[in-house]
């Protein structure tokens, strides 16, 4: 074995156990802050931005999805192209067991839509994960579509078919004002934005923790160099099956609350064009930051939001997704990885050095 | 393992059986419209195998090139009141030459990348097509009239619609001069040195790229043409590309991702498949009274059903090579 290769292997071994400084700890707090910032701002920005605040929970829920979303692909390499059985399953099942059971049984159908969703991406994972790229991303297109195919064939009359399920989905404890959703406790009443922000935050926070932990770090290794991962000792496909599996639970977690928004749930939320859509909000974005992906979610939003009701361009705003495959084209091209949000880095790093006279 | 795999195989040998000895018409009929459905789907597939096989490239806009043959062809015949035969000609040949606009000015860039980036980008450009379609045409069902091939013709115990009986022919045709231009010409044997070994290839003095852009037009070309004939054959709508590619994606990997025949078997028989399994849940239905087997709708996923158990038994598909992208 050449040295080279040795130090790479050590560098690897290093970089999989180090722990955190003093310094990282610190950026521990700062992202909360920034998380927290995000989800206190978003009501405004989508307001001033977007013309109405309602908008919010859907691009905190998205900016989740497609965090969450980027635990494969950014981190570990690995394109799904059929994340919407996630998000829509997840969907599904709680909007059955609501309409089956009963409204109250939400309680029940959290846990249980968090446990089939992360057991069905087992099971694809399982047979599937070790295969070559293209091969994965062709076989997470083929199994959505047999989900959504299940969904749309309405087994038992449950899932709604075509139509979807749109009635019994109000939860205990959240009332409806004309669409508007508050969550009532005795006197104490809250939009429902606020929960779907905790949760935001909360769930955005545990991905972050992911990706900086020893098991995030080994996905990166993967992603790196899988035959090298393989030769330090790491159960690679064991790995790859796992962050398929988080990346899928935190989809349904993501799916669980659009549900609660919504009040409904059809047939398109497990078509593969959506899967399509979080692949190029991630992309957009930029998938080797973080913070990409809810750049690039919020950026699908201004454009459906803003872009679509912008009467200067006449009948053109009804074809703004033109506008995005154009971005995402030239993004591909020119820089992969990085996206708009490394841009954006890349430009405020350049000014400061202008501003600071910088070295 | 064998002994399950002959009772699997001899168990539906026996249900194929009873399904043409209970509705004989039916299961001619519907063969012959899976074969049809089959063969479009392989002419989309070849152009698609060609690029992925030959250039690493998996075009995402193949679905899309195949949907704008279609409008094409519906701005030919409806629009401009021209005749179908200029349709089969000129549409395709509209599309290839989009098809070496993109290969020059886009995916020449990603050569030598990681094959997901063209993945990526031929998705944004499937996304642009669609949306270019959708403002030029709209989003309503279209149909265009293909003239004298919308007159039945008699076959054996049945009769199908002429355009059905071209297409068949056409698709033959085309698989048939592919499979010569790859392994009987000096072109096909230029560009089949040229995948196994580049730099030597054009150090012998062959022009690759130029082959390679002329290669992506035969793949665009082919794929403009199966829309053609789908088009005259059922109308046509923006949502037949994203339909097309993922069932073409399905053919693919069934045959086995780069292989000619992988996707010749592998459209016959997921086309075949999509329309005699819903006969014979039916005929099962009907003779054992259980009327539940008899799923609505099962066509769609018959594909991807096809497909699992494949991989699952041959995980590289029918024809796939080892190593092949892995």
């Amino acid at each position: 074995m050449s040295e080279k290769t040795q130090t790479r292997k050590e560098q690897f071994r290093e970089f999989i156990n180090g722990s955190l400084s003093i310094a990282e700890r610190r950026i521990d707090v700062a992202v909360i802050a920034g998380l927290i910032a995000v989800a206190v701002a978003m009501p405004t920005v989508a307001s001033v931005l977007m013309g109405y605040p309602g908008v919010a929970s859907n691009v905190l829920i998205w900016m989740l999805f497609a965090v969450s979303f980027n635990l494969l692909l950014g981190y570990t390499g690995l394109l799904s192209f059929g994340h919407a059985m996630f998000l829509g399953g997840s969907m599904y099942i709680v909007a059955i067991v609501m309409t089956q059971f009963g409204p109250g049984m939400i309680v029940l159908g959290i846990p249980l839509a968090l446990a089939l969703i992360g057991l069905l991406a087992y099971g694809i994972g399982r047979l599937i994960v070790q295969k070559g790229e293209i091969y994965f991303a062709l076989l997470t297109i083929a199994f959505g579509e047999v989900v959504w195919y299940i969904a749309n064939s309405n087994p038992g009359g449950v899932t709604g078919g075509d139509d979807g399920i749109a009635s019994g989905l109000l939860p205990p404890l959240v009332e409806s004002y004309r669409g508007i959703l508050t969550i009532e406790l005795g006197s104490f009443i809250v939009s429902i934005y606020w929960a779907i922000a905790a949760v935001f935050v909360v769930a955005t926070y545990l991905l972050f923790r992911i990706v900086r932990s020893p098991f995030g770090r080994t996905l990166i290794t993967i992603r790196e160099n899988e035959q090298l991962a393989r030769s330090i000792g790491v159960n690679t496909r064991r790995y790859k099956i796992n962050a398929f599996m988080l990346s899928a639970v935190f989809s349904a977690v993501a799916g669980i609350m659009l549900l609660i928004v919504n009040q409904s749930v059809a047939t398109s939320y497990l078509y593969w064009e959506t899967s399509g859509e979080v692949v190029m909000m991630t992309i957009v974005g930029g998938l080797s930051s973080f913070a990409g992906p809810m750049f690039g979610a919020f950026l699908w939003f201004l454009g459906s939001e803003f872009l679509s009701g912008w009467q200067a361009i006449g009948a053109l705003r009804h074809y703004w997704q033109f506008g995005f495959g154009l971005l995402f084209i030239i993004i591909i091209l020119v820089e992969p990885r990085k996206g708009g949000w490394g841009a954006i880095k890349k430009a405020v790093r350049w000014a400061a050095n202008k501003l600071l006279g910088g070295n | 393992m064998t002994t399950t795999w002959r009772v699997i195989y001899a168990l539906l040998g026996l249900w194929v059986l009873l399904t043409i000895a209970v509705k004989p018409g039916l299961f001619a009929t519907q063969l012959i419209s899976g074969l049809v459905y089959g063969m479009i789907l392989v002419m989309i597939a070849l152009g698609l195998t060609l690029i992925l096989g030959l250039m690493g490239v998996i075009n995402f806009a193949h679905g899309a090139f195949f949907m704008l043959g279609a409008y094409l062809a519906y701005a030919i015949v409806a629009q401009s009141g021209l005749s179908i035969w200029i349709a089969l000609i000129a549409a395709p040949i509209g599309v290839g030459v989009l098809g070496v606009l993109v290969e020059r000015f886009l995916l020449r860039r990603l050569y030598g990348t990681e094959p997901i980036n063209g993945l990526l980008l031929t998705f944004g450009l499937a996304l642009m097509i669609e949306e270019s379609i959708r403002f030029i045409w709209g989003s309503s069902p279209m149909s265009y009239s293909a003239d004298i091939l919308t007159e039945p013709v008699p076959l054996l115990v049945t009769q199908i619609a002429g355009i059905r009986v071209f297409t068949t022919i056409v698709g033959i045709i085309s698989v048939t001069a592919i499979y010569l231009l790859i392994v009987r010409t000096d072109f096909g044997l230029s560009i089949r040195a040229g995948v196994q070994d580049p730099e030597m290839t054009e150090l012998v003095g062959e022009n690759l790229p130029i082959k390679f852009t002329f290669l992506f037009f035969i793949g665009s070309a082919l794929a403009g043409l199966a829309g053609v004939l789908r088009g005259a054959e059922t109308g046509i709508d923006p949502g037949m590309a994203s339909l097309f590619i993922i069932l073409v994606f399905v053919v693919i990997v069934v045959g086995g991702i780069g292989s000619f025949f992988g996707s010749v078997a592998g459209g016959l028989l997921i086309g075949t498949a999509m329309f005699l399994v819903p006969t014979m849940l039916n005929t099962l239905a009907t003779t054992t009274g259980i009327s539940w087997i008899n799923l609505q709708g099962v066509r769609r996923v018959v594909p991807f059903v096809v497909m699992i158990v494949v991989l699952l038994a041959r995980p590289r598909g029918l024809f796939g090579e080892e190593g092949f992208l892995e």
